[in-house]
């Protein structure tokens, strides 16, 4: 419970403002997205070296972490109480938690992950920053508390949250037992653990401790604990009236639960399904798909990112917003910035500091400002200024890098200002499409055009401070003044 | 906001009817001189107790269990060197003001363009809640508006007005002294599009005529520009040039503070009259003030 409160804690502290020290944690010490990542991206994932102790640790403890840390675990659990379903209901699906381990690791070999769609610390995250969050904001909104949170997607992220939820009503801790692959590869680690729940002597068959265990690990008529189902809840030792269980050193390693067949499902599947996530993922559809300032290159990107969503709660504006199928379908939950609904603000680089894997690079907030993620375009027939001679001029005042500049223009015997964009200085950050005064679409769009996307080395060129250092815009007087005489 | 009680709302109703009285006499007089100006220059902790005693200080406009609403310009997430918000220094000593003048609340607010809690962090107008009666209130929600009438309006039929001013006995006016690239410039007249719900409507028709329209509507009862620093290019959000002045400038015409400040800077290098800038012009051929700084009283002082 504790550590459910504290991944609850570190959600809220993930806020602009807050420095990022422990709000990731939970996510570089996980080793299921260590071993996927550092496989799909070709490269040790530096910042999850962290998960290297867990794998450790269970090692020798065995799968402690299903029972005390997970916080989805612990939320199952909880809910466990409402399900009404005897613990101890055997299930004969544990095997599948190794074919899904197994399907994602060939995947990550075969260049894709899938981790988001299974990794239970992903999914336990994103489903508090896409529907708890909004819900949340939603109803302490009514009190006039606190700003609104919306998002683009948030009924997928739900309906996948109440299915693991309502899989309990089958067997308890359906998901963590059948289907969680960090639950798989734990299993199999624990296997080889020294320490153990041990089942002594003294025995009377009474059949408590097979009713409690949330995992169906013990077996009363072989008096045998299996080591990778058991997550060390010690319910077993705290309950059984002849006290034979005990926790102790019993160096027998057991075997996985995976025969050859399903090893083949698995790899298979996977092999069928890897070229497939690259649907809908033509480079020309993704002219408005702008990532965050720093991400890096986009096939590393989709590998390196875990659809987590921290870099979207995070956000001031709320302008991150997950994708559906923008990204293609593997893209799902991937933070892609909506300038309609909020831009990039200049001094922040929250998404980076907060990113997991690093997926969007942890830049200073000034060299933020020269991570140029696309570029807005002006669709003249559509803005005030060009079309209907209004003094409008937003997008300028908007603009906080001077990138955009007002100046005479004379179309059918009217002279106004109107707004160009300087594509030299524009960074792409959306403030403008943001607040384009039309309703709609905004006649200002930013557009993946000449976006930066770099594995590593400085977005600040010297070309690029000189731009923006050049004394002044080009700018014309503004029309509210009248120049006479 | 909180709710009040019947007998809160009666006695500041009380107050409202009684206060009413008093100044139509004191505004009768200065019709006939012109209306006044106070300007103190100097140390930047002194100017606002200055300029508001030259207009006759702080006791005439707010008599004490006042409700008092003061709208600083906070509507952009700069920086402060920026020069595109108003100084928190200054409206905290406008706060304090208040205070000794036993106001009973004030309330700072603004209708803030970027996202509400980046302006509230980076213009530090935290620094300006100095006592448990102070709040600081974002106006980003459509139900702290009440749609209301303009009368006469051509640009403008009605237009959604924060209730908290119609709600309280006083409104002050507090914007920072700066350029803007569609209106010329943006001091008390144009900030009053921070206390308003769609303010993309008034781009989308003619801006300078519906600015004007809308000061028929909102009309604080003193406008103090903070002019310590004035963003003479590149406003209303900056980056741009900016000049210090170290000058507050007070007064109860909106027209002639917004006049007489345009005369204290050069904006885009040059020098302008108040009558150069259209929603300024527009406002004065509404009636609402004058615009002619030869007609008006302007006291200075240095601290």
């Amino acid at each position: 419970m504790s550590f459910l409160g504290l991944f609850i804690l570190a959600f809220i502290q993930t806020r602009y403002s807050v420095p990022v020290t422990f709000q990731n944690l939970f996510f570089r010490f996980d080793p299921l997205i260590f071993i996927v990542v550092s496989i799909a991206y070709r490269t040790v994932l530096s910042a999850s070296l962290l998960s290297i102790s867990i794998i450790a640790a269970t090692l020798v403890f065995g799968r402690f972490f299903c029972g005390f840390v997970c916080p989805l675990g612990t939320t199952i659990d909880v809910f466990g109480i409402f399900s009404g379903k005897d613990a101890g209901r055997k299930t004969k699906l544990k095997h599948w938690k190794y074919m899904i381990l197994m399907f994602l690791v060939v995947g990550a070999i075969l260049g894709v992950s899938f981790l988001h769609l299974l990794e239970p610390l992903v999914i336990f995250e994103r489903s508090l920053t896409l529907f708890l969050h909004p819900v949340v904001a939603y109803v302490s909104g009514l009190f006039g508390l606190g700003a609104a949170r919306v998002y683009t997607e948030s009924m997928i992220a739900l309906l996948v949250f109440a299915l693991i939820l309502g899989l309990d009503f089958i067997s308890r801790r359906f998901w963590c037992r059948n289907l969680c692959p960090l639950g798989g590869l734990l299993a199999s680690i624990s296997t080889l653990a020294p320490f153990k729940i041990v089942f002594g002597e003294g025995c009377t068959q009474c059949g408590i401790c097979e009713k409690i265990c949330p995992t169906a690990a013990i077996t009363v008529d072989s008096t045998s604990v299996d080591t990778g189902e058991c997550v060390d809840c010690l319910r077993c030792i705290n309950e059984c009236p002849q006290k034979v269980f005990t926790y102790g050193l019993l160096p027998a390693p057991s075997r996985v639960d995976l025969n050859r067949r399903q090893l083949i499902g698995a790899v298979g599947t996977s092999i069928i399904v890897a070229p497939l996530a690259r649907t809908l993922l033509h480079r020309r559809l993704l002219g408005t798909l702008i990532r965050p300032p720093g991400s890096i290159p986009e096939p590393d990107f989709l590998n390196t990112c875990i659809h987590c969503g921290k870099c979207m709660k995070v956000c001031p504006t709320n302008g991150l917003q997950p994708c559906i199928l923008e990204a293609g379908v593997n893209g799902l939950w991937t933070p892609r910035l909506v300038s309609r609904i909020g831009g990039c603000e200049k001094n922040c680089n929250m998404c980076g500091q907060v990113c997991p894997t690093s997926a969007i690079r942890n830049l200073t907030p000034e060299e933020k400002t020269y991570a140029k993620i696309g570029t807005a375009v002006i669709d003249r027939a559509r803005c005030i200024a060009w079309e209907q001679d209004r003094v409008c001029l937003i997008c300028d005042e908007a603009c906080p890098y001077n990138a955009i500049s007002s100046l005479n223009e004379t179309i059918r015997g009217t002279t106004l200002l109107r707004p160009f964009v300087n594509e030299r200085i524009c960074t792409g950050c959306g403030l403008c499409e943001a607040r384009c005064p039309i309703e709609g679409r905004a006649a200002i769009e930013v557009f993946s055009i000449g976006e930066e996307r770099k594995r590593r080395g400085s977005y600040i060129t010297e070309e690029k401070i000189r731009l923006r250092a050049l004394e002044e815009k080009e700018e014309d007087l503004p029309a509210g003044f009248i120049i006479d005489n | 906001m909180d709710g009040i009680t019947r007998r809160e709302f009666i006695k500041i109703g009380a107050g409202a009817a009684i206060f009413s009285l008093l100044p139509k006499s004191l505004l009768a007089k200065e019709e006939n001189a012109g209306p006044m100006i106070g300007v103190a220059e100097g140390d930047n902790s002194k100017l606002v107790r200055a300029a508001v005693d030259l207009v006759g200080g702080i006791d005439r406009f707010v008599k004490s269990g006042d409700t008092v609403c003061i709208k600083p310009n906070i509507s952009f997430a700069s920086n402060i060197d920026c020069g595109a918000t108003t100084n928190a220094a200054i409206v905290r000593q406008m706060v304090q003001l208040c205070l000794d003048a036993n106001a009973s609340r004030v309330i700072v607010m603004d209708h803030t363009i970027h996202d509400a809690t980046l302006c509230v962090e980076r213009s530090r107008i935290e620094e300006a809640i100095i006592d448990k009666k102070v709040n600081l209130v974002t106006l980003q929600q459509e139900r702290q508006y009440a749609e209301t009438e303009v009368p006469g309006g051509k640009e403008l039929t009605t237009i959604g007005v924060a209730k908290a001013i119609q709600n309280a006995d006083v409104l002050i006016n507090m914007p920072v002294a700066k350029s803007h690239s569609a209106t010329g410039v943006s001091f008390g007249l144009k900030g009053l599009m921070g206390l308003i719900w769609d303010r993309g409507y008034l781009h989308r028709v003619n801006l300078d005529r519906a600015i004007a329209e809308l000061a028929t509507v909102i009309k604080p009862d003193l406008t103090v520009v903070d002019a310590t620093k004035a963003l003479t290019t590149g406003g209303p959000g900056g980056p741009g040039k900016t000049v210090i002045l170290n000058k507050v400038v007070a007064g109860i015409d909106p027209v002639a503070v917004d006049s007489y400040t345009v005369r204290i800077a050069q904006w885009y290098k040059k020098s302008w009259s108040g009558n150069q800038v259209k929603h300024i012009r527009a406002a004065a051929e509404l009636g609402l003030g004058e615009i002619d700084t030869g007609k008006m009283r302007i006291k200075e002082v240095r601290v």
